[in-house]
């Protein structure tokens, strides 16, 4: 059919007032926590705000978050991926290997293991459709056999990323920082883009009738997006620049940011998690969607997998151990919903943060693994709890 | 008159800014099965909320009286303990267990630390039998279809002794033959001494039913009057506070043809239902041409959801036949298939099978039409906001925007946004699942004008419905499944409830 024939509608033009939704009790609790994790590492280990420390976090980051980010997608359909360490563990190992053993170029090592992730997750993504076996069934058993596959790779020994401590591309992932001018260019350039498209969408909405936040809202957001950047390259100046990794946490948040909100795929994959025989019903071709999102994490994992390794410098029998249990937490801390369909970029690296300072901080401190296991099962267990309650409230 | 068994006087009941009941009294005399009118929104479900303590005495201004003495009701036990039982619309039964252990549950005789599941089942029986329910008490209660589930549900409620029975659109999901078997029941406890409550969308059985009639508007109670000295307009009248000319205004489009090319054409489809059941369906041949409205009726369990299931890919494995739209065969369909070639479904559970409740409108909108709305690889907001807002201006959805969130929506419009979704993606073909269930008067009429507009512009449609005078009222032509083959096929002009009805049953030789 063309179109209905228009009944004349006088009322379109009478915007209705703005919904004012800029943050959400859980958000605030969220806020509340990082902080109070920041106030008590400071004042219990002066070097936690150290420039150096401080440049460290930020890679310890970027790991935890951009295995969060490709976990985000598998929980928005509403399924999950427990063999994310395990998988961390095998691919940086096995471009370990063929770096050093076998004596190939780091970027050919990495696009191997790269093709072998996004292959090992895309048939994942196919056995838990087509088969219907349970998400949590195949990556518990791709957790174990992953595992097993990676200490055969390294035959459990330490593997280093790069011979001979020589710098290639995978040794540089950790190590290479923005030198402190380009910092400041791309700090620049990346908050000129915020301001313009922030003011390119409110025009945009206005010029549909649609419900534009307050201006002081916008302006107090951007003018705290811009505070964090300035402090954030303020920082990393005072040491060696931006890392690397910092950049690639961006550029994949970036991705996935605008692959949520701006394709179909990503309208998709929150269709699927939010009511699946709907989505199928409405035409989303629901085996695909999940396979692809599989996929994708493949080469998240592969990603997180080099930096982790980069980042200890060897691939070790230890590399990757448990987390996807951080991962998981980075979700759900920043508002995912486990059950599917609900959870955006934002919320995710905020949840990352979290996890991320708890985990560096108590390391400075140096307390004992068996308290930081402890440590990190509360945490996930009081943000699963606290957002249970607040979204009881809502 | 006998001093009212229960009384409800001058109930306000506000949440936050919004006032869903502003003075609402009625009484209820023992003995009577009182009917509850009002469209979606009149505040029948509040009103019940409150009766059933589920609105905390002290939440809501105003005083309910139980035998001329104050009742403060503080949450579903006091309701229970009062003899007050709810039957909701979403039936609250447990699939796995057996009906015995369902009528039980949290109730369950013990001898010991143990529960006693002989004596279970032979109350449950006994109880089965006195309402002369014929269900064997052991059977799985996800085994039964929604009619049975529903009597399982009101032997529950009355096995806890409760005086006051509370039925919420009771039958909005049983077919005609099981609509009667309730109304007989209902009849029949009435006779036994029961007092009973009764909120339905559906004239027919309220009339059938009801001693008396409260229509409520708006949150508030309009009039309370006896069936007996008033009839369908004016009760419709009263709820809508307008006049509504005609409830069924089927407009045939001027250039239709019976000589036309069909848009859809079934050949002898036979189908075996998945292994998680359904009916099968044998032989089913029809056309349907553009501008047509054909309507799909039967029992429950008839078949007729199985058929749209089917054609468009969500159910069952063909095993005979052929499905030709638009001329081009339709082989092997998956709703994604389907929707590209011009076929879209609406589906009867809209929240299990239409929307996703927790998604902006503006999301449910685009979800099957996301491709006209690409610019490259990215979705084009600008372009997918203005398409949206049209469908949304001319289905007229009550929302504040596009981008309120749909599970905040009331029945009716929830089912626009689902009827836009589906328009959205340029059928030329639309399957409308029971399109009117669970929604009120006025939206039912915005259905039906949109039905005829469709038409108009020579969309085909398939209409299934449970309720025999929509079927009647909307369609051009009738066919009756019974047991997964054609009962009988009507044109609207041949088609009376009797004959309908016969087909349906499957006595198609007295018909000739």
């Amino acid at each position: 059919m063309a179109s209905l024939s228009v009944t004349p509608e006088k009322n379109t033009s009478a915007a209705p007032p703005a919904e004012e939704k800029a943050f959400s009790p859980h958000d605030f609790s969220m806020v509340f926590a990082l902080i109070a994790i920041w106030l008590f590492f400071a004042f219990s280990s002066p070097n936690f705000v150290s420039a150096r420390n401080l440049s460290n976090l930020a890679v310890e980051l970027s790991i935890t978050a951009v295995l969060a980010l490709g976990m985000l997608l598998i929980i928005l359909t509403g399924h999950i991926d427990l063999s994310v360490g395990s998988g961390v563990g095998l691919l940086g190992g096995l471009a370990a290997v063929l770096i050093f053993e076998h004596g190939w170029n780091a970027p050919l090592a990495m696009l191997v293991a790269l093709l072998a992730a996004i292959l090992i997750w895309a048939a994942m993504g196919t056995l838990i459709m087509t088969q219907r076996i349970p998400a949590f069934i195949i990556t518990l058993a791709g957790l174990m056999v992953f595992k097993g596959l990676h200490w055969q790779v390294i035959h459990n020994a330490t593997i280093p990323v790069s011979v001979g401590g020589a710098e290639n591309l995978y040794s540089l992932l950790t190590t290479w920082y923005l030198p402190p001018l380009w910092s400041w260019v791309l700090a620049g350039a990346t908050f000129a883009v915020m301001v313009y498209a922030q003011w390119r969408e409110r025009k945009r909405r206005a010029a549909l009738n649609f419900p534009v936040p307050a201006k002081d809202l916008a302006f107090s957001r951007l003018f705290i997006t811009g505070q964090i950047i300035l402090l954030f390259v303020l920082i990393c100046n005072q040491f060696r620049g931006i890392p690397l990794s910092a950049i690639i946490l961006a550029a994949s948040a970036v991705f996935v940011w605008a692959l949520t909100q701006y394709t179909r795929l990503g309208r998709y994959f929150y269709a699927v998690g939010g009511n699946e025989e709907a989505a199928h019903i409405s035409g989303v071709p629901v085996t695909k969607v999940v396979i692809w999102a599989f996929a994708i994490m493949g080469v998240f994992v592969a990603l997180g997998g080099f930096l982790q390794t980069a980042y200890a410098g060897a691939s070790t029998t230890t590399t990757g151990q448990l987390l996807e249990l951080d991962a998981i937490a980075a979700c759900v801390i920043g508002g995912a919903s486990l059950k599917g369909g609900r959870g955006t970029v934002a919320g995710v690296l905020f949840g990352a943060l979290i996890m991320a300072s708890l985990m560096n901080g108590m390391t400075l401190m140096a307390v004992s693994p068996e308290v930081k296991y402890i440590a990190r099962g509360l945490v996930l267990a009081l943000a699963v709890w606290l957002d249970a309650r607040l979204g009881n409230a809502r | 008159m006998k001093p009212p068994i229960l009384r409800a006087q001058d109930i306000v009941k506000r949440f936050g800014p919004v006032t869903a009941l502003r003075g609402v009294s009625f009484d209820l005399q023992p003995g009577e099965i009182h009917a509850l009118c009002g469209e979606n929104g009149a505040g029948k479900s509040t009103l019940i909320k409150t009766l059933s303590g589920i609105h905390a005495y002290g939440s809501y201004e105003g005083e309910l009286f139980l035998n001329e003495k104050p009742l403060q009701l503080k949450n579903i036990g006091d309701a229970e303990r009062a003899g007050i039982a709810v039957i909701y619309q979403e039936l609250a039964l447990i699939p796995e267990l057996s009906v015995a252990e369902n009528i039980f549950l949290g109730n369950e005789p013990t001898r010991g630390a143990f529960i006693d599941w002989l004596t279970v089942l032979g109350r449950a029986r006994e109880l089965l039998g006195r309402f002369e329910v014929n269900i064997d008490p052991s059977t799985r209660v996800g085994d039964l279809g929604v009619g049975q589930q529903q009597l399982v549900e009101i032997v529950k409620a009355l096995s806890k002794e409760s005086q006051i029975l509370i039925l919420d659109e009771p039958t909005a999901a049983l077919s005609e033959s099981e609509v009667l078997q309730l109304l007989d029941i209902l009849h029949d406890l009435r006779a036994g001494g029961l007092t009973c409550v009764y909120i339905s969308h559906k004239l027919d059985e309220v009339f059938a039913l009801a001693d008396r009639i409260t229509v409520l508007r708006d949150g508030a109670s309009i009039a309370t009057l006896d069936a007996s000295e008033t009839n369908k307009e004016e009760i419709i009248k009263l709820m809508v506070g307008r006049e509504i000319g005609e409830l069924f205004p089927r407009v045939v489009p001027e250039n239709f043809s019976t000589e036309s090319v069909p848009v859809l054409q079934i050949e002898n489809l036979s189908v075996e239902p998945p292994e998680a059941g359904g009916q099968a369906l044998h032989d089913i041949s029809f056309c349907v041409r553009p501008g047509e409205v054909l309507g799909l009726g039967g029992l429950m369990g008839a078949g007729r959801t199985e058929v749209l299931m089917h054609l468009f890919g969500a159910w069952g494995k063909r095993m005979a036949g052929s499905v030709g739209l638009d001329g081009a065969p339709l082989d092997k369909p998956t709703p994604e298939r389907a929707i590209e070639a011009g076929m879209v479904l609406v589906s009867e559970d809209r929240k299990r099978y239409g929307l996703l409740l927790e998604q902006m409108i503006n999301f449910n909108l685009s979800l099957s039409s996301l491709e006209q709305i690409l610019a490259g690889l990215f979705i084009d907001s600008n372009k997918e906001a203005v398409r949206n807002q049209k469908i949304f201006s001319d289905l007229r959805v009550k929302a504040p925007s596009l981008e309120a969130v749909v599970g905040n929506l009331s029945g009716g419009n929830q089912q626009k946004v689902v009827l836009g979704k589906a328009l959205l993606s340029n059928p030329k073909i639309i399957f409308l699942d029971e399109p009117t269930r669970g929604i009120d008067v006025g939206a039912k009429q915005e259905i039906y004008q949109l039905i005829n507009r469709l038409s108009e512009q020579g969309l085909a449609v398939v209409l299934v419905s449970s309720e025999l005078p929509e079927l009647m009222g909307m369609s051009d032509r009738i066919i009756m499944l019974h047991e997964g083959r054609i009962g009988g096929e009507f044109s609207k002009a041949e088609a009376t409830p009797e004959k309908l009805l016969s087909a349906a049953m499957g006595q198609q030789a007295q018909l000739v």
